[in-house]
């Protein structure tokens, strides 16, 4: 009965999808292209959908000391506060960078336990008020000390912030960090909030009207809802941002966005997942489809702490069972790239292969849960489009080696309660960042002191510390190298697709990280909103 | 002949009208289900409570994501009250509930009162916009359905019903902005704009929001009426006897067959209209309205419970009174109904 109604729902979402691509005709034109946009114009307004169920939640506001989804709320953060550095690329995605924005440069010194931020003079707050050293050591030290775990995980000595003079400002750490730089864009002490704004609005009332020094200022605020911002006319930046009005709207996923930018009641919508509306919006041709550059690729979660796959065996058997060719190609037509290690394609330190890495052999599996006298196992992902699809085939795949094999879909909060109960044995999960030592990098996977982790190999741990720590890139791509073979040579956990969400643009639209290539910082690509842009109707 | 009349007499009866007024079976009828409603509206919050209290994960969790460590979410925990025993918060919001205040949201921190104000606004008008349309339609199409059972229009009418019930709303909103938004570009297919701004704005934001409620309403009433209205025109004596004094077929069907099938009527309506509210966040997520079910949606998801508790408090209050008025209708509609007369 269940797999009927799930049948009837699969048969209904796919008619649906069919009956929406066929919307509005168009037949299969190919989507602008974005270099033949001609020269940005100003003026002119855009409404950008957001899914309420990610990017499109700001429940506790957005206030970069406060705001536990900033993560997820990159777009709408960068667009009030613009940022110390940001996550550039070429229109293709390549060549990504980490470049200074507000901060004018930077200089990592005392072999990356000392850097130092040079904040480009002249720049004001909306509020008009100076965004200088001293407005940027309030806000990291009300970063370290706030207790929201949005705070920066520096490693940051006593009295390490010290402000140099008006326009420099210094951190001091107790080890090497050398990725501070890249880690800015993915963290919320990247935007700089007015103190003076903040003084003489509160903290309750900051979080909904906050002031900052970006190419927008809100003007209304909704949360969770609907965000309002118009054109910061004191902007740093001569002539940005483009846009005069900037609307971020929550919606309720895929389908109903994909329907209102057919019916043009918004411009754009950030982190399309739903692979069959993506395919539609390609061959419907009436929009840009941006697929950016993947860096975090799923990774199969083996709990070597505790039950079957304690035995490297049964870690074996789960690699030599497990084909992600086949899944990407049957699910996803070679959408998303396989990955043998913890960075996509658009990350940085990319390996395409691993040495010695463990491929698909059915008869090898079938051979070692043999060995093992049978294998059983739970795996368990996050509600999310691809990873339910990629945990299904996975079952298929895993059931013909001769592994008897149950899945659970979690919410976060009770898969947090799997992982922190340690009551967990396989989960689907995505691994690494744009930089693998920012954000939710690979430690957040792999090292012994995360709580979501199924490793604890000091041995890993030491390499992926030092990686992190290493100013030498060189450097740095050969203990990543090592890492990616350890982990496979140890069977820990196989890896899987890149996925990258993707973006969509109405006809008219243009910018960088919306209609041109920016590898996702984490999850959705920083899109530079001041200077997105919009043609004139003819 | 002139009628003196004493100075001040019209004030001397006053609070006999009142005291009258306060008698009457109406009021009476009233104040007796207000005071029932305390008991139902308790129930209803401890319920609640304990339910959300069975829910995994809690607002500290869900506020600190997956990286928090169990300290910072044992010291959230511990700032938002969430370490007190379950009574204590029950008893603790239930002492603010009483004079009216919500509490504040354990996410937001901002009022929930002011928040569920808001948005039951945008809710309460897509409620009532979608009855008025749907009992608008669906009592003339019945009433012509009845009028000839078996004929074209009577099949047609049960074909279309059946259909609008056979969809679940989510498909029927999404094939409606298809149709109406994108094919034909006739009304928008998300955003809201306050009554406030545009009166014509409103009702042209609201049009495919309502239409997604209303038409499966419009289905369930236009059947339900339909098949009342034969039942009482084929097998009741009164209808027999009608025709035998010689009334039309259009009088009996008006004035007697339908002031009887009314009373059933109302009374599901009085039923949806108490659960409808809460029912509305699926339309109101794909249509991106700010309404009552969008909040709930969110503060499930994010463990707000304080939220929640307001917002089926909220529900539980419009259900309460929506009975109480399809109660009072019975008696408006048939004199014979008297509450509370002995």
């Amino acid at each position: 009965m269940r797999r009927l109604r799930l049948r009837y729902s699969a048969a209904l979402v796919a008619a649906l999808i069919g009956v929406a691509a066929c919307g509005g005709g168009g037949g299969g034109a190919p989507a602008p292209d974005a270099a033949a946009a001609g020269p940005p114009q100003r003026g002119g307004e855009l409404t950008v959908l957001e899914d309420v169920a990610f990017a499109g939640g700001w429940p506790t506001g957005l206030d970069p000391a406060t705001s536990t989804t900033g993560g997820a709320n990159v777009s709408q953060m960068s667009a009030i506060y613009g940022g110390l550095f940001r996550l550039a690329a070429d229109d293709d995605g390549s060549n990504a960078r980490v470049e200074p924005n507000q901060a004018e440069s930077y200089e990592l010194l005392d072999d990356g336990r000392t850097v130092q931020l040079k904040i480009r003079p002249g720049i004001a707050f909306s509020d008009g008020t100076p965004m200088d050293a001293e407005a940027v050591a309030f806000n990291f030290t009300r970063a370290v000390n706030s207790t929201c775990t949005c705070n920066p995980r520096w490693p940051l000595a006593e009295n390490g912030i010290t402000v140099v003079d008006p326009q420099t400002i210094r951190l001091t750490f107790t080890r090497p960090f050398a990725a501070v730089i890249n880690s800015f864009p993915v963290s919320n002490t990247n935007w700089i909030v007015s103190p003076t704004a903040l003084q003489q609005q509160g903290e309750e009332q900051f979080k909904i009207t906050p002031v900052g020094a970006g190419p927008f200022t809100v003007v209304s605020n909704q949360l969770s809802s609907e965000l309002v911002l118009e054109r910061n006319p004191t902007y740093f930046k001569e002539g940005l941002p483009y846009l005069d009005k900037l609307t971020f709207q929550s919606i309720g996923g895929d389908q109903p966005a994909y329907q209102a930018l057919l019916a043009g009641q918004a411009q754009a919508y950030e982190g399309l997942s739903t692979t069959p509306l993506l395919e539609a919006a390609q061959q419907q041709g009436r929009m840009t489809v941006t697929v950016q550059p993947p860096t975090s690729p799923y990774v199969i979660q083996l709990n070597t702490k505790d039950g079957p796959f304690v035995d490297p065996r049964a870690r074996e058997a789960i690699y030599a069972a497990t084909d992600f060719e086949a899944i990407a190609q049957g699910l996803f037509r070679g959408l998303y790239p396989v990955s043998q290690t913890f960075t996509g394609p658009g990350g940085l330190f990319h390996q395409e292969k691993v040495e010695g890495y463990q491929g698909h052999d059915v008869e090898r599996a079938k051979q070692l849960v043999a060995e093992l006298g049978g294998l059983t196992v739970n795996l368990g992902t996050l509600r999310a489009y691809v990873a339910q699809q990629v945990m299904t085939a996975l079952q298929t795949q895993w059931q013909e080696a001769g592994i008897t094999v149950t899945t659970e879909t979690y919410e976060l909060s009770t898969l947090v309660q799997q992982f922190n109960s340690n009551q967990w044995q396989a989960m689907l999960q995505t691994a690494g960042a744009w930089d693998p030592a920012s954000g939710v990098g690979v430690a957040f996977r792999f090292s012994s002191t995360s709580p979501f982790s199924g490793v604890a190999d000091p041995a890993l741990d030491q390499m992926l510390n030092d990686a992190a720590a290493t100013v030498d890139q060189a450097e740095r791509a050969r203990l990543y190298t090592e890492a990616g073979k350890y982990i496979s040579d140890n069977a820990y956990a196989p890896f899987g697709l890149a996925f990258a969400a993707a973006n969509l643009a109405t006809e008219g639209v243009h910018g960088p990280g919306l209609t041109t290539k920016i590898p996702p910082i984490v999850v959705n690509a920083g899109i530079l909103w001041d200077e997105v842009w919009r043609a004139a109707p003819q | 002949m002139t009628v003196a009349t004493r100075p001040g007499a019209d004030a001397d009866r006053a609070p006999g009208r009142l005291a009258a007024l306060l008698a009457s079976p109406g009021a009476r009828l009233v104040g007796k289900r207000l005071l029932m409603a305390v008991p139902i509206l308790l129930g209803v919050s401890v319920l609640t409570f304990w339910v959300l209290n069975l829910i995994p994960g809690n607002a500290a969790q869900q506020l600190l994501g997956p990286e928090a460590t169990p300290e910072q979410v044992r010291t959230l925990e511990q700032q938002l009250g969430l370490d007190q025993p379950g009574y204590v918060r029950y008893l603790g919001w239930l002492g603010s509930a009483v004079t009216g205040d919500l509490g504040t949201s354990l996410v937001s921190g901002q009022p929930v009162t002011s928040q569920i104000g808001e948005r039951l606004a945008v809710s309460g008008e897509l409620v009532g916009l979608a009855f008025v349309v749907s009992l608008g339609l669906a009592i003339p199409v019945a009433l012509l359905a009845a009028y000839k059972p078996g004929r074209m229009f009577d099949r047609v009418s049960m074909l279309v019903s059946i259909t609008g019930l056979s969809v679940a709303n989510y498909v029927l909103a999404l094939l409606l902005v298809l149709l109406f938004a994108v094919e034909l570009a006739l009304f928008p297919a998300i955003g809201f704009v306050p009554l406030s701004e545009s009166v014509a704005g409103n009702l042209h934001s609201m049009a495919l929001p309502v239409a997604a409620i209303a038409f499966p309403l419009f289905c369930f009433y236009t059947r339900f009426l339909r098949g009342d209205l034969v039942d009482q025109l084929q097998g009741e004596d009164y209808v027999t006897t009608a025709r035998a004094k010689g009334i039309g077929p259009g009088q009996v069907l008006l004035r007697h067959a339908f002031r009887n099938s009314s009373f059933g009527l109302i009374t599901v309506v009085g039923l949806n209209l108490g659960t409808l509210i809460g029912g509305t966040v699926i339309v109101e997520q794909i249509f991106a309205l700010p309404g009552i079910g969008q909040l709930m949606l969110q503060a499930i998801n994010t463990r707000d419970f304080v939220v929640v508790q307001a917002c089926v408090l909220v529900f539980a209050i419009v259900a309460v009174l929506a009975n109480l008025l399809a109660d009072l209708l019975y008696a408006v509609l048939d004199p014979r109904i008297r509450y509370g007369s002995r």
